[in-house]
């Protein structure tokens, strides 16, 4: 009986409310990220609108000029291919160069700095069939790779399945964050609970993205306010820490990527 | 003073003598009390609630000891209450800002599961607010969680939750007396900022063996009890302990039947009187929560105290008590799987020592004085892995630290109807090498790092803590109190969650954090009606508190060798009125409460420096409590609170991440939303089987309201074209039964 309650308690019972909210004056948005893989690499300039937007589409900033740099001395300026949407051209990214973007729109100036960390590559992977609490079924998928020897790699881990692609597909979040700081130089395996849909027979993409601190930062606050489960999200939710001066949100971030895929046995 | 059926001291007796009005004395913490006055022949009055009257009339010459056994009353069954009987001590009092609990009203007022508590009941006090529904912590005039002294027979509790906060670490059938103190905190307390919760157990029947339980949905509970020596000494053992995992072990499957999810707790004392003038006591308290679910998670923690005193009378006025007193808060929480495992432990240990005295030299001066010293030993953080994790070990470096303190308080009639008692507590912090102290710069970089060697002081902060309340009588049934309070806080609760989590980080004061400090102003109007069959009360307090903590977003409290660049400090004010009427006497008793307040915080770092609503703001607060004793059968007690909603903070606005394809709030002044308005209903009837048994049916939340325990703002999972908000409640209409019996 009282496990039952017990049981009763955690689960909470939901349901969906209305909400008065206000809407605040638009603020700057810019997303953009670099990789070491081939370009093209996408900048996105909109505005902030309403919560409760009826759309989830944002209004974008047309007619900026855009420029990512590199600590080498190479320039690129991106093309607005879709409004909003800016491309570049000939940039490459390279692991441990630093990068720069540059924006101005409305002029005003938007800057930010990010560094591509050293790569690492996941050794192997595998999976097992997952066993929890309540009796759940679904997959863990272990992603196996070597920490480098110095302190202070951060991790980001995507994961896709070529089912149903769950909205949250790692432990209902979006991405797996972590850092060597208790880990350091080890050999690591991460574990990864894949998407209750996740069958026998599918495949899965592991992405292993090796981040910078300031990324890390941002996508460590992101994840503050977008667990969707039933505890309160934080505390004192706030925007992300973005690394963008000029008093905008969003990131802009050069991380190097490591994919690999396994067919659930 | 005693109960003269089990000689356990009483607490706050009154003893008056009729021939000389206005000479009274009311019994301290130990039962004991000294009153002065010319020889003669006198009848005096001995009073206290729950006890027949005593009334003797005797010849008092030189100096005398008399050792008074009161009776507690029979079940009262729509009695005509006899007058003068009820006592106006809380008219007469320079007590400010300050609330007992009988031990009857604790035990007729369920809280949850049918389990009663006594850290949910207090939180049906004005001025005191729950932190959150299921929460045993508690908000005191504006003051955050940890900003509570919590002792329990002296003994300072460092986590008083269980169950992650449903229920409190304090068993119901060891407590003798609650005193909580919000407003006027007298000099001989120090070391938190908002409150004190004085706990004492009870001491043990010392003329008989005897023993009490119950059993419950949630936990079971079994107090025995019985003299050493007949008269002389007695001991008290009462344990509590859920099963809830029982049921685990008739699962088939293997990993289920193989978790725990248990608490339990022992509650332990004994006391031996040596001659009319010595009296020892130790006890101890050791309660421990266990979740473990092999092969994924597990985590445990809990608090030990051990604490011997010494009651000793000088002379005829001069009564000591001395206590040595060990607390220790450890938790410890293993994650990963097989050899992957690792464990992370961290906790406080203190070594106390504290020596009061109060002197009563005639009846209208008593003098208190004291000196108390803690050791602290703070345990941040260890890893422990496994020499096949890949986890690395690692500790972060312990604090030590030492808190002195010394007081003295004075209350005395200045004129008739006037009483003043002032005092002052001089405390003084001294955080102790051996530690490597990092400073830090405006981005929380280290900057400088100074090592310190065993026995090398670091930082002293000295503070003076002045503490002065008076009363003003306007007549026999009516006064007007003030008080004035600074109280300074030395250690801090790092914490980045609502509910009272185990793994908060207890962290002193430090080069970089400073001890938080209060100033309180209180005014209030007593009167009493009906012949002091109801209390009422007016109060209206300010409160001003310096360096508050808060932190910078993302904040990773746990295992974080530089915890402190990632705090920030600010200020808050608090400011409110209390209403309180209460009936002590008759078939029905209870009280109506009704608090309006205001707190605010304002840190440069947060919400552009701007003012904020804080966290333990609540416009409105009522509760309301009946206790209906019916019959000699039936005993019926109902609760209803309400309380406007936690400021919050919601987004005001969204943008789209296209990376994410997540839409993400937009977040602008801090806590600038409001929860809904939580309001709930208890019900509870007692049913007598016989004198030595009931059963008692609860029903929590009668009128089953969804309160809201949180709202989350999500893309709708069916729909990500769309977003919503999605409340959670976690506790609807729950009845429950429990049984009691004693033997």
């Amino acid at each position: 009986m009282t496990s039952i309650f017990l049981v009763g308690f955690l689960s909470g019972c939901q349901q969906v409310v209305s909400v008065d909210l206000n809407t605040a004056n638009p603020r700057v948005v810019v997303e953009g990220t670099i990789k070491d893989q081939p370009g093209p690499y996408s900048v996105f300039l909109s505005m902030t609108g309403s919560y409760f937007d009826t759309t989830l589409v944002d209004p974008p900033i047309s007619h900026a000029q855009v420029v990512i740099s590199d600590d080498l001395g190479n320039r690129d300026t991106l093309n607005e291919v879709v409004s909003g949407t800016y491309q570049s051209s000939k940039l490459i990214g390279v692991s441990g160069r630093t990068y720069t973007l540059s924006v101005k729109a409305g002029g005003k100036n938007y800057m930010a700095i990010s560094s591509m960390p050293p790569k690492v590559f996941i050794d192997s992977l595998y999976a097992l069939p997952r066993h929890s609490v309540g009796g759940e079924s679904g997959y863990d998928i272990y992603v196996v790779f070597k920490d480098p020897p110095s302190l202070g790699n951060y991790y980001r881990i995507n994961a896709r399945s070529s089912a149903v692609i769950p909205a949250d597909s790692i432990d209902g979040k979006r991405y797996r964050l972590f850092t060597d700081k208790l880990t350091n130089g080890n050999e690591m395996t991460e574990r990864i609970r894949a998407g209750r849909n996740v069958q026998s027979g599918d495949t899965i993409t592991i992405e292993l993205c090796s981040i910078d601190k300031a990324s890390y930062d941002y996508f460590h606050t992101l994840s503050d306010i977008l667990s969707s489960d039933r505890s309160p999200t934080s505390l004192s939710p706030a925007n992300p820490n973005s690394n963008i001066s000029g008093d905008a949100l969003g990131y802009f971030a050069a991380f190097t990527v490591d994919t690999k895929k396994i067919i659930i046995p | 003073m005693r109960n003269g059926e089990t000689g356990e001291a009483l607490i706050g007796a009154m003893l008056v003598v009729k021939e000389l009005p206005g000479t009274g004395v009311t019994s301290n913490a130990y039962g004991f009390y000294s009153l002065t006055f010319p020889e003669g022949f006198y009848t005096i009055f001995i009073q206290y609630l729950g006890y027949t009257t005593r009334k003797d009339t005797l010849h008092f010459y030189h100096n005398r000891l008399i050792n008074f056994d009161l009776t507690p009353e029979p079940i009262r069954v729509g009695e005509v209450v006899i007058s003068g009987e009820r006592t106006n001590a809380n008219v007469t009092s320079t007590d400010i800002g300050v609330n007992k609990l009988e031990v009857k009203e604790i035990q007729s007022i369920p809280v949850l599961l049918g389990e009663k508590d006594i850290l949910k009941t207090i939180q049906l006090l004005p001025g005191i607010k729950s932190a959150g529904e299921g929460s045993t912590g508690f908000y005191a005039r504006g003051g955050g969680t940890d900003q509570n002294l919590i002792v329990l027979d002296e003994a300072p509790i460092y986590n008083s939750s269980h169950l992650l906060g449903f229920l409190s670490v304090f068993n119901s059938d060891a407590i003798k007396d609650v005193k909580v103190i919000t407003g006027g905190i007298p000099a001989e307390y120090g070391g938190r900022l908002s409150s004190v919760l004085d706990i004492r157990t009870n001491d043990g029947n010392n003329k008989e063996f005897g023993g009490s339980g119950g059993i419950g949905l949630l936990a079971s509970r079994l107090t025995l009890e019985g003299p050493i020596v007949a008269d002389q000494g007695s001991f008290i053992i009462s344990g509590r302990r859920t099963y809830a995992d029982l049921f685990f072990k008739l699962s088939s499957d293997t990993t289920i039947n193989r978790a725990s999810l248990y608490f339990y707790d022992l509650n332990m004392k004994a006391n031996y009187t040596l001659g009319d003038k010595d009296r020892l006591f130790l006890s101890g308290y050791f309660g421990r929560d266990n979740f473990n679910y092999p092969n994924t998670f597990g985590f445990n923690w809990g608090n030990t105290t051990a604490t011997l005193r010494w009651n000793h009378i000088f002379g005829d006025h001069l009564f000591s008590n001395t206590s040595f007193i060990l607390s220790d808060y450890e938790y410890s929480n293993s994650i990963g799987v097989g050899t992957s495992q690792f464990d992370i432990t961290s906790g406080i240990k203190d070594l106390n020592f504290k020596m009061d005295f109060q002197y009563f030299t005639n009846s209208q001066n008593t003098l208190k004085f004291g000196v108390n010293s803690i050791y602290h030993t703070f345990l941040p953080g260890t890893v422990t892995a496994g020499s096949t994790s890949f986890t690395n070990s690692l500790t972060i470096e312990n604090r030590y630290a030492l808190e002195n303190a010394a007081y003295f308080s004075h209350e005395l009639d200045v004129v008739s109807g006037v009483k003043l008692n002032y005092g002052l507590r001089f405390s003084i912090f001294n955080l102790l090498g051996p530690a490597h102290i990092y400073s830090y710069d405006e981005s929380g970089a280290v900057v400088d790092t100074a090592t310190y060697h065993s026995g090398d002081f670091i930082k002293t902060y000295t503070n003076l803590e002045p503490r002065v309340s008076a009363n003003v009588l306007l007549d026999a049934t009516s006064s007007i109190k003030a008080s004035y309070t600074r109280t300074t806080q030395y250690l801090h609760l790092l914490s980045n969650s609502t509910t009272s989590n185990p793994s908060d980080l207890w962290v002193p004061s430090s080069t970089n954090v400073k001890p938080q400090l209060a100033d309180q102003y209180d005014v209030g109007y007593f009167k009493n009606f009906n012949d002091n069959q109801f209390e009422a009360s007016m109060e209206f307090y300010y409160k001003n508190m310096q360096n508050l903590i808060d932190y910078k977003n993302g904040a990773d409290i746990l295992l974080n060798q530089n915890v402190e660049a990632l705090l920030l400090y600010g200020r808050g004010w608090s400011y409110g009125s209390e209403l309180l009427v209460r009936k002590k006497y008759g078939q029905v008793t209870g009280w109506v409460a009704y608090t309006l307040s205001k707190t605010e915080e304002q840190f440069d770092q947060i919400n552009n420096g701007l003012a904020f609503p804080a966290r333990q703001d609540r416009t409105h607060d009522i509760s309301v409590v009946a206790i209906y004793d019916y019959n000699s059968t039936w005993n019926f007690s109902a609760t209803w609170v309400y309380n406007t909603g936690n400021a919050v903070t919601f987004p005001s606005g969204g943008y789209l991440l296209k990376a994410e394809n997540r839409w993400i709030p937009l977040y602008t002044e801090r806590n600038g939303y409001r929860m809904p308005a939580y309001h709930r209903l208890d019900l509870s009837a007692t049913w007598k089987l016989g004198p030595r048994s009931n059963l008692n049916f609860s029903l929590y939340n009668a009128y089953d309201r969804m309160n809201a325990y949180s709202i989350n703002f999500r893309q709708d999972p069916n729909n990500p074209d769309k977003t919503e908000a999605v409340q959670t409640t976690f506790f609807p209409i729950i009845p429950s039964v429990t049984y009691n019996f004693n033997f």
